[in-house]
This record gives C-alpha cells, sequence and structure tokens, in this order.
C-alpha cells in the first residue's frame, strides 16, 4: 500500500511539471490522456469490477459533453454548474438503459450496449429536439470560472483534467475498499454465490452502470471544455471500442492497468502522426500481439492479495 | 403493393448476402464463444481478392462465364485459407485467455485487416466491373427484378441447404454440432477440437467470401472499411436468429435484410439503424436467445 | 486580453521567421485526414503539396531557400485537428494546406490564428470564415455559394416541380442540402422529400423505392460520389424516370464506373472543370500528377487545395517574405491569381471570392457539356 502510494505521487509529480518541458500539441495530448483515462476507469467499474461486458461506453462520455454544450451555449448556464446536472442526467440515462437489460448475460449485453451507443449516435446527427446542432455539433463552449480563476488557458485546462483524473482515482479507490467494491467482486466471480450471500444482484448491477456514467459524463463535460465544442464523431462506437480495449488492454479492475492501457492505446499513436498510412496497420498487429503474450492485460490486478486485517487476525 | 412487393425483393437479395456473412459469426461463436470481430473485414478481403483475380487474371474475359467462375473458386479458396491463417495467428493462442481478450485480439486483427487493405490497394474505392452478371432485367406486374438479385439469392440458398445437409448428415457436421455443444464433453468423445475449430473458421469464411464477392458483384463499389457495415449487420442477424444456431442464422439475415428494407421505406429512413437497434434490443430483452436458439442451463 | 494575443502573433511570428532563416527551409505544413474514413482525400491533399514542392524546388525554392513539408493526420476528427495544428505550430511551420473537412478546420482554426500561422483549406462550412481569423483562406466555395446556383438550375432554369434532396449524415453533405433546400424555398419551388442517406452502406434501395413511390421529377444529392454513383444507377435499375443532379463532391471519374450507363444524363454542379476548361495549369497539374502518383487525385477538392499553396508560395514570392502578416495583408488583395481551378481572389474575410458554379450534363459515359452558368 505504502509503496503504490509513493508511485502514485511520482506519477502526479510528473503530470504537473510535465507540461513545462513539453511543446503545446503534446499538453493537448496529456490533458486527452487524463479524460480518456477517466472515461476508461468509469467504464472499468462495469467492465472490470462489476464483469459486465458494456461496449457503448462512449455515450455516457457524451451525454456529460453535449448537457455542458447545451445547457452553457443555449442557456448561457456557467460551466461549472452543468457538471452536477451533467452527472445527474447521465446518471439517470445509465439506471434507465441498464434497467430492462441487466440481466442479459455476456455477450449479449455487450451486443445491447453496442445499440445503446449507435442509437444516442444517431440521435445526435439527427439534431434530436433541435439542441444537438446535427453533425456540425456545438461550437463556442465557453470555459469554467472557479473561485474567480478562470479555467480558459491551455495549461489550466490540464490540471483540470488532471485534477479530476485525481477525483476519479480517489473515487475508484474507495469503491475498492468499500462494501460496494466487494460486492462488485462477488458478482464478477460468481453470480450465484454473490446472491446467496444476500448481494441484491439488480441493484448493484444497475448502480455499476449509473456510477459509472457519472464518472464518464465528468469527462464529457472537461472534453468540452477542452476543444470548446463538441460533435457526434467524438462519441460513436469506434470510440467506445477504443475505450473498451483500453481496459482490457491494460488489465481490468487495475488503476495502473487502465492508465497503461490510455497510455499505450492513445498516446503511443500520436508519436507516428507523421509516418501515417500504416501506423493502424502495425497497431492492430501490436494489439494481437499484446493480447498473446499479456491475456490478462500489460498490468493486470492482483486478487490474490488478502487485505491484511484479515491475515493478522 | 408494387412497392412493397419491390422493397421484399430488394431486401432478400441484401438479407441472403447478410446470411451468408450472418455464419461465420454464428458457427464461430457456436464453438468458441468468442464474437470474431474480423468476420466483417475478411469478407472485404474477398471482394478485393476477386477484383483483383478478375482483373488481373481475366481482364478480356470478365464476362465469360467460366472467368467468373475461377474468381469464385480461386477466391473462396484463399479466404477458407485466410481464415484459418487467422485463428491460428490471433485467436489459437487465447484460448485458454479470458474471453475479452480474445475480443481485443478480434478488434486488432479488424483494423489489421482494414487497413492491410488500404495500404495494398489504395485508399480511393475500387469498381468492380458491370457486366460479371448477364444484366437482364424483368418486370413482373410492375416489380423489377435483374439476374444479380435472383443469382444472389438462388446460391445463397443452394448454399445453406448444402451446408444444412453437411451439418446434419456428415460425421465432421455431428462433431461440429457436439462442439458447439459441450466442447469438453466432445472432447471425451473422441472429437479433436482443434480440427473442428480449423473447420469451422474454414466453412465460415468461405461462405464469407461468396458474401463478399456477391457485394462486389452486386453493388460494384469495393472501399477499405466496407467490412464493418456488412459485418455489423451479418452479426446482428446473427443475434437475431440465435446466435450458435447455423439455420438462425440463415433465418436471421433474411428477416434483416427485409427488416432494413421495410424500416427504411415506410418509418423512418433517418434513424433505420437507430430502429434495427430497437429491435434487436426488444428481441433480446423478451427471448435472449433469439428466434431459433435454445435456452441454455446455465452451468452452476 | 487583445493586447495579450497581439503580442502572442509578435512574439511567434519573430520567432517563426528567425526560426525558419536560421534553418535556411521554409516549412509549410500539411493538415490532413490520411486515415480514416476520408483517408483518400488526405492523402490526395499531401501527395499534391509534395508533388508542387518538389517541382518549386527543383526551381530553386522560393527566397533562395528549400522547402520542407511536414505533414500530420488528423483523421478527419475535431480532436485530430486541434492537436495536429498544435504541432504544426510547434514545428514552426508558416502555413498549412488543408484540411479536407470543416470540422478539424474549424477545431484548428483558433489555434493557427493565435500563433499568426497561415491556414488554407477547403471545407465548405460558412462559418469558417466568419469568426474573423485573419489566418484562414478558403480555397473553395462556400456551401452558401453553391446552394443558391444549385436552387436557381432546379427551379429557374430546368422548372423541375417536384424536388426530391438527398444528403448523407456529414457536416459537407448535410449543410450543403439544408442550404440548397432553403434557397429552393426562396424561389418558390417545392420540395417533396429531404431525406439522409448513411455513407457507405451501398444499399439505397430501400429509400429510392420510397421516393419512386412519390413521383419526382428530379433528384438532388449533396454528397460524394462513392455514394452518388449508386444512388444513380440504383435509381435506373429501379425504374425511376426522375433526372439526377449531384452536387460538386459527385463529380469524378469514379462516379461514371459506378453508375456505368445510368451516367447518361445526369447533371453535375461544380466550378469550371480543369480539364474542359481552357486552363493550361490545370492540365499540367493533371498531367504530373498522374505521372507521379499512377492515379487521378480523388477529387476537385485535391486541386482546390494545391491552389491554396501555390497562392501562398506566390505571395512569399512577390513580397519577398515570411513573415506571415504581411503575407495575409497580400493574400487578402489577391486578384484574379490564375489557379488550377480558375481565377483566385480572395476577400478581406478570408473567402474566395469569383468562383462560378457550372452545370454539366453527363453524355457519352462521361463526356461533359456545360448546360447552365451564371452571369
Amino acid at each position: 500500500m505504502k509503496k503504490n502510494f509513493i508511485w502514485y505521487v511520482v506519477f502526479f509529480a510528473i503530470a504537473i511539471v510535465y507540461p513545462h518541458f513539453v511543446n503545446p500539441s503534446w499538453v493537448d495530448i496529456g490533458t486527452t490522456f487524463a479524460l480518456y483515462s477517466v472515461v476508461a476507469l468509469s467504464q472499468d467499474i462495469v467492465l472490470g469490477k462489476a464483469g459486465m461486458f458494456d461496449m457503448g461506453h462512449a455515450a455516457f462520455f457524451g451525454i456529460g459533453a453535449y448537457t455542458a454544450a447545451i445547457l452553457n451555449t443555449a442557456y448561457n448556464i456557467p460551466i461549472i454548474y452543468t457538471i452536477p446536472i451533467a452527472i445527474i442526467l447521465s446518471a439517470l440515462f445509465g439506471i434507465i438503459i441498464s434497467w430492462p437489460i441487466i440481466h442479459l448475460r455476456g455477450d449479449y449485453l455487450l451486443v445491447a450496449t453496442i445499440g445503446f451507443n449507435i442509437i444516442f449516435y444517431q440521435a445526435l446527427q439527427n439534431n434530436v429536439f433541435g439542441i444537438t446542432g446535427g453533425p456540425n455539433g456545438i461550437f463556442g463552449v465557453s470555459t469554467p470560472v472557479i473561485f474567480g480563476i478562470n479555467i480558459a488557458s491551455q495549461r489550466a485546462i490540464y490540471y483540470f483534467a488532471w485534477f479530476i483524473l485525481l477525483i476519479t482515482m480517489l473515487i475508484i479507490y474507495n469503491i475498492d475498499k468499500s462494501k460496494l467494491g466487494r460486492a462488485f467482486h462477488y458478482l464478477r466471480e460468481s453470480e450465484l454465490a454473490a446472491e446467496s450471500f444476500g448481494v441484491n444482484k439488480r441493484f448493484y448491477k444497475v448502480l455499476a452502470f449509473a456510477l459509472g456514467a457519472a464518472v464518464a459524463s465528468l469527462a464529457g463535460v472537461v472534453f468540452a471544455v477542452q476543444y470548446a465544442a463538441v460533435s457526434p464523431e467524438t462519441f460513436n462506437f469506434t470510440q467506445s471500442v477504443l475505450f473498451f480495449t483500453i481496459v482490457i488492454v491494460g488489465g481490468p479492475s487495475s488503476i495502473p492497468g487502465v492508465l497503461l492501457g490510455a497510455f499505450v492505446m492513445f498516446v503511443i499513436p500520436q508519436f507516428f502522426r507523421e509516418f501515417a498510412t500504416a501506423r493502424y496497420f502495425v497497431f492492430g498487429i501490436a494489439m494481437i500481439l499484446t493480447m498473446i503474450l499479456r491475456p490478462q492485460g500489460i498490468w493486470p490486478a492482483k486478487f490474490g492479495k488478502l487485505p491484511k486485517y484479515i491475515k493478522e487476525s | 403493393m408494387e412497392i412493397f412487393l419491390q422493397q421484399i425483393v430488394n431486401g432478400l437479395a441484401i438479407g441472403s448476402i447478410y446470411a451468408l456473412v450472418a455464419i461465420g459469426y454464428t458457427m464461430v461463436y457456436g464453438v468458441m464463444k468468442l464474437i470474431n470481430f474480423a468476420h466483417g473485414d475478411v469478407v472485404a478481403l474477398a471482394a478485393y481478392i476477386g477484383l483483383t483475380v478478375l482483373m488481373q487474371a481475366f481482364g478480356m474475359h470478365v464476362d465469360k462465364l467460366w472467368a467468373v467462375i475461377l474468381m469464385f473458386v480461386i477466391t473462396s479458396l484463399f479466404i477458407s485459407m485466410f481464415g484459418i491463417f487467422l485463428e491460428r495467428l490471433a485467436y489459437r493462442p487465447l484460448r485458454k485467455a479470458p474471453r475479452l481478450s480474445a475480443v481485443v485480439s478480434a478488434l486488432g486483427a479488424s483494423l489489421a485487416i482494414e487497413n492491410g487493405i488500404m495500404l495494398i490497394w489504395g485508399p480511393n474505392i475500387k469498381v468492380f466491373p458491370s457486366n460479371v452478371f448477364p444484366s437482364a432485367r424483368w418486370h413482373i406486374s410492375g416489380v423489377i427484378i435483374n439476374s444479380t438479385q435472383i443469382a444472389i439469392l438462388l446460391l445463397s440458398i443452394i448454399l445453406m441447404l448444402a451446408l444444412y445437409i453437411f451439418i446434419n448428415k456428415t460425421k465432421i457436421g455431428t462433431a461440429i454440432r457436439a462442439s458447439a455443444i459441450d466442447q469438453d464433453a466432445a472432447k471425451l468423445m473422441g472429437i479433436d477440437v482443434n480440427s473442428i475449430i480449423i473447420a469451422i473458421f474454414a466453412l465460415g469464411s468461405f461462405l464469407g467470401s461468396i458474401g463478399g464477392l456477391f457485394i462486389g458483384v452486386y453493388y460494384r463499389e469495393l472501399y477499405f472499411q466496407m467490412g464493418w457495415i456488412y459485418g455489423l449487420n451479418a452479426f446482428i442477424a446473427a443475434i437475431i436468429g440465435g446466435i450458435g444456431n447455423i439455420p438462425g442464422a440463415m433465418l436471421g439475415g433474411m428477416l434483416l435484410g427485409i427488416f432494413n428494407v421495410l424500416i427504411a421505406g415506410y418509418v423512418s429512413n433517418t434513424w433505420a439503424e437507430a430502429l434495427t437497434f430497437v429491435l434487436l434490443i426488444l428481441i433480446l430483452i423478451v427471448k435472449p436467445t433469439g428466434i431459433l436458439g435454445e435456452r441454455v442451463a446455465e452451468k452452476v | 486580453m487583445k493586447l495579450k494575443n497581439l503580442l502572442w502573433v509578435v512574439v511567434s511570428v519573430l520567432f517563426l521567421a528567425t526560426s525558419s532563416f536560421a534553418a535556411g527551409v521554409i516549412k509549410i505544413g500539411v493538415q490532413a485526414p490520411i486515415t480514416g474514413s476520408f483517408a483518400n482525400e488526405g492523402q490526395g491533399i499531401d501527395n499534391a503539396v509534395k508533388m508542387i514542392v518538389e517541382q518549386q524546388n527543383a526551381k530553386g525554392g522560393l527566397l533562395g531557400k528549400k522547402i520542407e513539408v511536414v505533414t500530420c493526420d488528423d483523421e478527419g476528427t475535431a480532436v485530430g485537428g486541434a492537436i495536429c495544428a498544435r504541432k504544426l505550430v510547434n514545428d514552426g511551420v508558416i502555413a498549412v494546406i488543408g484540411t479536407y473537412s470543416s470540422t478539424p478546420a474549424e477545431s484548428a482554426e483558433p489555434i493557427y490564428a493565435r500563433a499568426g500561422v497561415l491556414q488554407t483549406s477547403d471545407a465548405t462550412a460558412d462559418s469558417l470564415t466568419h469568426h474573423g481569423y485573419w489566418t484562414f483562406f478558403r480555397n473553395s466555395c462556400p456551401n452558401s455559394a453553391e446552394a443558391n446556383f444549385t436552387a436557381d438550375f432546379l427551379v429557374k432554369d430546368k422548372h423541375f416541380k417536384r424536388i426530391v434532396v438527398l444528403s448523407d449524415y456529414s457536416v459537407y453533405s448535410s449543410n450543403l442540402a439544408d442550404a440548397t433546400v432553403s434557397a429552393i424555398k426562396k424561389l418558390g419551388g417545392n420540395i417533396i422529400y429531404r431525406g439522409k442517406i448513411q455513407a457507405g452502406s451501398q444499399n439505397f434501395t430501400p429509400i429510392l423505392t420510397k421516393i419512386k413511390a412519390m413521383n419526382p421529377d428530379v433528384i438532388y444529392f449533396s454528397g460524394y460520389y462513392t455514394d452518388g454513383g449508386l444512388i444513380r444507377a440504383q435509381e435506373v435499375s429501379l425504374g425511376i424516370k426522375a433526372a439526377f443532379v449531384g452536387g460538386d463532391s459527385n463529380d469524378n471519374p469514379e462516379f461514371f464506373k459506378l453508375a456505368g450507363k445510368a451516367a447518361n444524363g445526369v447533371y453535375m454542379i461544380n466550378v469550371p472543370r480543369p480539364d474542359i476548361l481552357p486552363y493550361p495549369l490545370a492540365k499540367e497539374f493533371l498531367k504530373d500528377y498522374q505521372a507521379k502518383y499512377h492515379m487521378m487525385p480523388p477529387s476537385i477538392w485535391t486541386l482546390f487545395n494545391a491552389d491554396g499553396l501555390r497562392a501562398i508560395m506566390y505571395a512569399i514570392e512577390k513580397t519577398k517574405t515570411t513573415d506571415t502578416k504581411k503575407l495575409a495583408a497580400f493574400l487578402h488583395n489577391l486578384k484574379n491569381f490564375p489557379g488550377i481551378t480558375g481565377p483566385i481572389t480572395f476577400t478581406k474575410d478570408g473567402e474566395r471570392a469569383g468562383s462560378r458554379f457550372m452545370a454539366y450534363e453527363i453524355y457519352n459515359n462521361d463526356q461533359y457539356k456545360v448546360v447552365y452558368k451564371e452571369d
């Protein structure tokens, strides 16, 4: 635990000095890395912790971004107040969407979540209720003002995104340590056993979706701020596949694993923007090799260790 | 009424292509419990190979029957081998791994094939010659049917009947069905599951390649990302019919083809994709195993 | 805030001027979708820029310096656009050619403006020139100009009475279709159906069969040739008698391959075509491009971007400087510079002025004749 803590401190210390040593395009990449990590961690609540196959998580990311963009541009609500609204709305969506399909097994759930993502995407494109801006999306999202400080510069947004990542990691850490985390763990390992322990299956599964949706929407709000704009293609099914892959490649239910996954799947391709044509071919092969060499993910979670309070008593 | 019948005719043509591709998904899923996300791209690859064979080898004789038959034979053999190769490379090493790791490997294979096509054939579209099948058209009480549609429908039905007989009447077919029901028990009965998996990849890719060539002959336009759209639709078809169930995939393909044209024609074209998924989710909620899928008792 | 921006501009311009001087090269950026759905268009832009730069370097470069091309793949997305913009600015380019589509062009715009880097794109969203960035130059024509011309052609010239308007879901195509719909309505035209197709889905018979029942006399499609050629082919094979009018992105040799015999009688709306109008530049460009890459450019948009590059190179030559402020001032006053796609004139807000659209009719499978132009 202590050793882990030191590593996290080092990780964030590097993140703090990072933007002072790199050029602006890499600051942007750092910001998006933090936000993608938040989404991937939130997806991991559903996929890794509760063990439900979810391949439509970009929809919740999008609900956050669009809520902020619509409320801010059409109703002039400051970004900072759109955050709680986005979180509540997204969590509600998570509950409503997952409720009827939660009993579906493995791959059927995966297909249903893909379906929700595609329905969401088509709704954005069709300018549903005349508020999403259709294929254009929405431009001119303003920047948040916190305690009188306007988060407008590239670096300020970078730190804001990393602050959100820190909060997300704390939330995940607390889930792991709580009754909730244990309930998820039992559900993933054996639903039947979990139910016989008195874990309310449906309640916890829907809760996992609601939590995952809420955290993803938080990242969505910051994403809308970073690019001052939202457009449908950022939240399509391909994007969900990316988040899904981040979690599985990195290591499900492992915070360092998911962060590493986001690094491998999002940051590494950025090095090759100039050698453009062949890079996704090589990347596809690399995905296969990674899974063959590290089938549990690059940095898998360790479940073998018993908590101290059990060992010592 | 004419309009309605016209829609049905067109729906059956696209539906039989979905059905051919869906069989590949369903066979692999049945035995390996793996969603082979690369299957759609294998189908696209088949169309590109077919065009290359046709233009390179028979450029002068594209309208000759023997050239067309040879295109089908060479392409389907090549793609069957490619399917075996794909399984060996990307899936076999992961057979004991967590299921989602194999899914990611499939996604990686999909990305690699798609971009490999772009590197080999370039990012521009490729166009199939228009005279591969004779271009006859018939007007039957206001409904227009062309020869390509009839060829696709007939050939698909013949292939699917052949597959059905193969699966139900031969030894290998029985072994495939047995492996789909319970791999461990199949092993105990002396079935070599490895060869069965090779067989299903070869068969699935074979049928998929025919589907890919039909796409080329019927729509005549190839682009490197086309595998996704056909793959996703065929996959939906497999689920509607009951994934793992071969007649189910055939039925699901036809139903989806008809459903697609009816939705786009009579409900809303702009919401067609979303409505397809609404239907799919409704089916999953009411009957999670699909139309022909059998309820599998959960292992405890 | 304004002062700060100005300071930024001055500093970066100074920085850029000195850095490119020190290196002895002039750096030109290409922001284009090299992978993803628009990969062919992106690679076309990249190819064209590299070819023209190669030719110029063979002639001794610009101001005695070699030109160096830096390419960045924006994948056609807003995120990619912003990242590329920051990267190219950092690499010290003085001007960026591209990108192909409106979304990444718009997300990149403010970054180039703040850094004082010139940007010339073919993207057609009207909003691109409405932000007031002095660095942006559109090398094609905005949607609204084409929409007005199309409406005139359909309503005033051909007197179509039952008009169907189709688009795909892309920003470009749906905006062009929407603008055309409102222009038609303004002229009192009768639109009986406005539909959208999923690009690349290939099976357009459901919507066409539905349209057949409405008995239209014209179908206007604002999307790309990859879909347009198939729509036309399927329209004819379903026995629909309506005329087909294609927006500028339909105008591509592949359209005729896809449509086959059905191409005859199709109307295309486009700027003057390079190969039938007396622009020796265009013929030369197409010849060189084909010799170097063994294929035709993917579309007219490649040529627009090539013109953007040529205008910027011309500005550098004339002003004898790489100071982007001076270059922008020169370009804003550029009049009738001979281009591959016709004379190039920029307005004060970076809009390309004076490009005239024409309507062509196709005969003999791939021959053109002009049937309508505005004067």
